[in-house]
């Protein structure tokens, strides 16, 4: 199997370190390898483009010199970094005008991009390198009628004509993901509906009637947790729910697992080995459920 | 009054990033699949931000600190870019926007503290002691060190400290 340079983002290890012990746990059952390196900030899709692009494409670009040098192409923990670093190893490879402008301030540092790996969500590597059957046979704590509302997220296969993976409007890896620990992905109306983080980051009340209206459609149609594959996401989700009630005066306490903490549970990890006590909706009561506690 | 100023129309759609800009024909499939769009009334118009563009109504895109909504309001989801028939790469324009009202100083502080972050430490957020010792406790491996100089070295060549100000320890030092 291919081996990576693991790109765990600034959000995963340095705020949510559990999700990143979960991913490498999942990843070391199934027998992915990655290495670490040092990467900088990817950085931010949303963030830091929109503050200067130039900036963005630099330093993205230096993440991707060093992955290069590793002659690893990179595995990506988050939608952001994967949209990010995607982007940019893209729009280089195909114009030599952009590469020559990049490349110039690079070698201010004796660097230079080549062009010579690819960027994965590590979705990506779950359905394609390890496969759907080979998950399937790892599962030994099946989660059989758990109802799950499948959440990719937005930097994760759109713009398409970039991210070249999965269905921009329609995501369906993520929904066999799921389904691999027997659980059920629920139809719903907003399942491609953004978490609301972008517009967060201005204002707060427009990013919270966004995550309500995704929040309410989910729960409609019997969805007990969210399954998330990206930090943003992740924390807007967990985090603003206590900001929804005080908004709305309506009691959320719905879980959001990670993919691979679904992934790692289904495995045999229990509740504790994963530090799931630190999400602030806790999946404790819908875990017992499953023996998973 | 509002100035049509096609030296800005041209500073769009002459960039790699804007020059899908002329395609557009205003159709409105952009605002209307806009999360944004469907609960702010009215404030957030992805067509509309287009529309100026377009005409070169600098006047109506940068509106100041206090009305910085009509560009900032959008969630960059990039749901517009997928569903426009015309192939009109949005984000990419509101990109180009946004870097403007940042060089305006017209930005929500957000953005211009995670670049500082950024600028400062090569992350958006660094390492507190606190998660190290979480990362330990987890039997995690020790975050790989971020070659702050390189980082800083690629930013001063691409002359982002201009924009955003210099981070706090130099003001520091240049009181000193
Ligand atoms: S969807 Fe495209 S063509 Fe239609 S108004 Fe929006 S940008 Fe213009
Ligand atoms: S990317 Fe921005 S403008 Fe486009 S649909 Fe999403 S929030 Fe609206």
């Amino acid at each position: 199997m291919e081996e990576y340079d693991l790109f765990p983002g600034c959000v995963i290890p340095n705020r949510l370190p559990y999700l990143e012990d979960s991913a490498r746990k999942v990843f070391d059952k199934l027998g992915v390898k990655t290495f670490d390196a040092p990467f900088n900030c990817c950085p931010d899709p949303v963030g830091f483009n929109a503050v200067h692009h130039k900036s963005w494409m630099v330093l993205s670009a230096r993440n991707l010199t060093i992955a290069e040098n590793d002659n690893r192409s990179i595995a990506s923990l988050c939608n952001g970094c994967t949209q990010t670093l995607k982007a940019v190893n893209v729009e280089l490879k195909q114009s030599e005008e952009e590469r020559a402008s990049i490349n110039a301030v690079l070698a201010k540092i004796g660097r230079e991009f080549k062009g010579t790996i690819s960027v994965k969500h590590f979705v990506q590597i779950l359905i394609e390198d390890v496969g759907i059957e080979k998950i399937k046979e790892a599962i030994t704590t099946p989660f059989t009628g758990l109802k799950v509302a499948c959440h990719t997220g937005c930097h994760y296969a759109r713009p398409s004509h970039i991210m070249q993976w999965d269905d921009p409007m329609e995501p369906k890896c993520l929904r066999e993901l799921v389904e691999a620990t027997g659980a059920t992905a629920v139809d719903y109306d907003e399942e491609v509906l953004c978490c609301g983080a972008g517009v967060g980051n201005t204002e707060e009340e427009p990013a919270m009637q966004i995550l309500k209206q995704k929040f309410d459609s989910a729960i409609q149609a019997g969805a007990k947790c969210f399954v998330v594959i990206c930090p943003a996401c992740y924390q807007q989700m967990d985090n603003s729910q206590r900001n929804l009630k005080k908004l709305f005066e309506k009691e959320y306490n719905i879980p959001i697992l990670y993919l691979t903490e679904l992934l790692a549970l289904a495995m045999g990890y229990k509740y504790d080995d994963l530090n799931l006590k630190l999400h602030r909706a806790r999946p404790q009561t819908l875990l017992e459920r499953y023996n998973a506690v | 009054m509002a100035v049509i100023d096609f030296e800005f129309r041209n500073s769009i759609i002459q960039k790699d990033l804007g020059n899908t800009l002329a395609y557009c024909y205003q159709c409105g499939t952009c605002s209307g699949a806009c999360p944004v769009a469907q609960v702010t009334n009215g404030r957030y118009n992805p067509r509309k931000l287009i529309l100026n563009s377009l005409l070169g109504l600098k006047d109506n895109l940068l509106l100041g600190t206090e009305n910085n909504f009509n560009i900032w309001g959008c969630t960059v989801c990039d749901t517009c870019d997928e569903m426009c028939p015309q192939n009109v790469e949005l984000t990419e324009i509101f990109t180009l926007l946004k870097n403007m009202s940042v060089k305006k100083g017209e930005a929500p502080d957000y953005y211009t503290t995670q670049a500082k972050f950024i600028l400062e430490h090569g992350k958006a957020i660094p390492l507190a002691p606190a998660i190290e010792r979480r990362r330990d406790q987890m039997g995690l491996p020790k975050a790989p060190k971020v070659d702050k100089k390189e980082v800083r070295a690629l930013l001063k060549e691409t002359g982002l400290e201009k924009i955003i100000g210099p981070i706090e320890e130099e003001k520091k030092e240049g009181e000193k």
